[in-house]
């Protein structure tokens, strides 16, 4: 009878919580507003300052930027109403609106971008503006950038950097943000959500969007937040997106979100890192090998087998952007990765499937992080596809600080992918080799790649930029692509997914950049509801 | 009293201090680069600005050098600067207290009283049917995992039933000046649900065995023989009895309800001390880190302390200095 009861006052209990929450709690499917939007993300920013990185990749929102990218990964006027670069590719001279206000009703002049760009190159965030000598503001509507070499990918920097006003700035700028951009900060409670709601004296086309909610949660989160209809649109993973859930439509937005293999081009145990790890791979330092595993792969295959289709054939860090060489890309072709082999003198001997040479056996270990899903799918698919040609793939999951170790010895299933290119400049530049940034672990130097990339970031125009870019990937004798040097066997670049409710318009989504947070929401601006 | 009070406190110090060690000596002994975390997922960077980070972090000043300022900042209050949130360590574990505070209070209630109500029930109807449910729901629960039980409630109450939200401490949406009581409680019941669950068992079961020993004392044959009643028997020598382990084991349980916290909090995406010092280790904020393992040591400390206090106030022959 005692627990009966126990049991009935537990119930009694939680009906009485729910009959007096429920009313104003929920927010049920039946009464979405039109006007708003719920958006499940996994990654919460740790500041909304754009001088310690907020936006930084993407657009920072909040702010407004001097230029924009556009769709096709150009630029367009913002804040700026024209610009022009000295001869001697030294100096950028901006002209401003004379009509845009902060949303704290004060004028944004010359002085506000002076002082974000002086307070960003101080603050010593990942913000890079290395080569900014100094930023002057001679009146109310012009900045004058002074660089201390010509800088190719300044503009990709300012396109991402928000003008932060001088008046009302202090330390806590980063958690009440104020700004002159499309969106107004509303309120942020930590891990949970951030609010913003629409700028209604924007500039430009104030937004559709009155009201946009972020809410932090991971995957199995977001997705369980999705099934009970408490978000409008979720990102999600490939591993998941297989399943249909009633009400909403999974959104698939290409990326160059890239996947591959960093392989040592080196031989074994010949250097150090300047931390004392081993550098060096005795199999995989044979250009041949390197060249045979990109050749076998057949990469329409591994992204149907590994991520269930969510994902495209990658050829490069950079494919389908417009400093991208289209010569990068290779065609699977299972014989010529065996002649390649052949001719290099790598045989079977012993015949268990392996192949040998000098008595060094085709075999190494490719280490990804542990808990990464997508990465352990890929190097499972790829290391399958590979042992047909006589080479074997150890794949092995560790830590990333266990990776910070081995990778200079062992390939790792990495990824990058950025709007800027400076990525490749950090990539494959010799200067960049070895570091512990995970650039570079391979140790790839080559002198001409060098001076294209060191022309690439000098060039005077972004014309002229993107043609060195190019060069260095593929000169039509060397370069960094798979057919050139093949540090890298590229893979796939994974699809971003969302699900969305249905009838909610996102636009038309840009290229998105490596993770898969920010870049869905830069142009919430455009997002609409249908009817 | 207060000399055994003051006694208390000392070791509490001392305690801190040796915590304090081991947590630095730990994560100087790890890999962790704050440098390293801060670049990830950053874009590109160049050269001369790793540098400069890694002056700004102080990597490569020695372990022993970066422990003192530590703890001269520590001893002005001063426990860091948080790298993830880019605020003073303090201003969130005061921020985040609050939250984690409610949330254990409420599992840590619950607990005691359904652990010593259905642990009672148990010793009282040992062996039959009540106590036969009760005692394999109990080695059910104590052998559940949290995270697992976590997701279920989840499942069960949000997906499913939707009669709860899937986490978070208010509504989505809202303003924080719009937030009632009651959906703060509405949004803590499920973690508090979990979180008690899981130490639900150890009491219950405890009290059980506590009160069978009771009841098999030869003082309690004499008062059944007097004619006393199940009821009274429980009331006047089966409760002041049990009282004392189980108060033990419920102020012995603030470390495994910290514990408990910091995967109930991350299921249920509850902004508390326990999801912070998670996120805190995946993303090598070293400094939050050792402020929440300090604040920690510090909470399950004065836990201990109140038990040692309420014994002497329960049971005066401790309280005269025997036992401590």
């Amino acid at each position: 009878m005692k627990i009966r009861r126990s049991a009935l006052i537990e119930l009694a209990f939680i009906t009485l919580l729910i009959t007096a929450c429920r009313t104003s709690a929920l927010t049920g499917p039946a009464d979405v507003k039109k006007d708003e939007v719920i958006i499940a993300i996994s990654s919460e920013p740790t500041s909304l300052d754009p001088t310690q990185g907020w936006g930084h990749g993407t657009t920072p929102l909040i702010q407004s930027t001097l230029v924009e990218f556009t769709q096709d990964m150009t630029f367009k006027h913002d804040l700026a109403t024209d610009y022009s670069l000295s001869d001697d590719g030294i100096t950028w001279t901006f002209t401003i609106r004379d009509d845009v206000t902060f949303t704290d009703g004060v004028k944004l002049t010359a002085a506000d971008v002076v002082f974000t760009f002086e307070t960003a190159k101080d603050s010593q965030s990942s913000l890079d503006l290395t080569f900014l000598e100094k930023t002057e503001a001679p009146d109310d509507t012009t900045v004058i950038f002074t660089m201390t070499q010509p800088t190719a990918t300044f503009l990709g920097t300012i396109a991402t950097i928000g003008i932060v006003p001088e008046h009302a700035y202090g330390d806590d700028y980063g958690i009440h943000p104020i700004g002159s951009g499309p969106f107004v900060f509303v309120q942020w409670n930590r891990q949970e959500q951030l609010i913003l709601a629409a700028n209604e004296d924007y500039y430009g086309t104030v937004p559709a969007i009155k009201k946009a909610t972020l809410v932090f949660m991971d995957e199995d989160a977001a997705f369980a937040a999705v099934k009970s209809e408490q978000v409008d649109i979720a990102l999600t993973a490939a591993t998941l997106a297989a399943q249909d859930i009633e009400g909403y439509i999974l959104h698939s937005v290409t990326t160059v979100d890239n996947r591959g293999m960093t392989l040592p081009v080196q031989p074994a145990g010949k250097a150090a890192t300047k931390d004392g790890y081993p550098v060096g791979n005795n199999v995989t330092c044979n250009i041949e090998l390197r060249q045979a595993i990109a050749y076998a792969l057949d990469r329409e295959y591994l992204a149907k087998v590994a991520l269930n289709g969510f994902a495209d054939p990658a050829y490069s860090e950079n494919d389908g952007l417009p400093w991208n060489n289209p010569d990068v890309a290779i065609e699977t072709d299972i014989t010529k990765a065996r002649q390649l082999l052949t001719d290099a003198g790598w045989q079977d001997n012993d015949g268990d499937g392996i192949l040998e040479k000098d008595g060094i056996i085709a075999e190494f270990t490719c280490i990804y992080p542990s808990g990464d899903s997508v990465r352990q799918a890929v190097a499972l698919a790829a290391s399958d596809q590979i042992m047909d040609i006589g080479i074997k793939i150890n794949v092995e999951g560790t830590s990333w600080d266990d990776i910070a170790r081995r990778m200079f010895s062992d390939a790792v299933l990495m990824g990058w992918g950025s709007s800027n290119p400076y990525t490749s400049y950090s990539l494959y530049h010799s200067s960049n080799m070895l570091r512990d940034d995970y650039y570079n672990p391979e140790g790839y130097a080559n002198e001409t790649v060098d001076a294209y990339l060191n022309a690439a970031m000098q060039a005077l125009t972004t014309a002229e930029s993107y043609e060195y870019w190019k060069l260095a990937q593929w000169d039509g004798e060397t370069g960094t692509a798979m057919k050139g040097d093949c540090p890298w066997v590229w893979l796939v670049n994974i699809q971003h997914l969302y699900y969305a409710r249905e009838g909610l318009d996102i636009g038309k989504q840009q290229l998105h950049a490596h993770g898969a947070s920010m870049p869905l929401i830069q142009n919430l601006k455009e997002w609409t509801w249908n009817e | 009293m207060i000399e055994i009070i003051s006694k208390q406190i000392l070791k509490i110090i001392l305690l801190l201090l040796a915590v304090s060690v081991i947590a630095f000596t730990l994560v100087t002994l790890s890999p962790v680069d704050p440098v390293q975390q801060y670049l990830l997922g950053a874009g590109a960077v160049s050269p001369a600005q790793r540098v400069q980070l890694e002056a700004y972090w102080g990597v490569n000043a020695p372990p022993l050098q970066r422990y003192l300022n530590w703890l001269c900042a520590l001893l002005r209050g001063d426990l860091g600067t948080s790298l993830i949130y880019r605020r003073p360590v303090m201003d969130i574990i005061a921020e985040r207290f609050l939250n984690s505070f409610a949330l254990m209070m409420c599992a840590w209630l619950f607990t005691g009283i359904f652990g010593s109500v259905l642990g009672c029930i148990m010793g009282m109807y040992k062996d039959k049917m009540p106590d036969r449910i009760i005692k394999k729901l109990c080695y059910i629960l104590c052998s559940a995992p949290t995270f697992w039980l976590g997701l279920i409630i989840l499942l069960l109450f949000s997906v499913w039933l939707r009669w709860f939200p899937i986490g978070f401490s208010t509504p989505i949406g809202m303003l924080n000046s719009d937030v009632s009581i009651w959906q703060r409680l509405y949004h803590l019941f499920l973690p508090a649900l979990t979180l008690s669950l899981v130490s639900f068992g150890n009491i219950a079961l405890h009290t059980r065995q506590k009160l069978i020993d009771v009841l098999n004392s030869e003082y309690i044959l004499f008062a059944r023989a007097r004619g006393e009643s199940d009821r009274t028997l429980l009331l006047r020598h089966g409760l002041r009895n049990t009282l004392l382990p189980a108060l033990t084991l419920q102020f012995a349980s603030f470390a495994e309800l910290f514990g408990g916290s910091v995967l109930a909090e991350t299921i249920f995406s509850y902004p508390g001390l326990g999801s912070a010092v998670s996120a805190a280790g995946l993303n090598s904020d070293v400094p939050l880190l050792l402020g929440i393992t300090l604040f920690s040591a510090l909470f399950v400390a004065i836990g201990n302390l109140i038990a040692n206090i309420l014994y002497g106030i329960i049971d005066p022959q401790i309280g005269k200095g025997a036992g401590l």
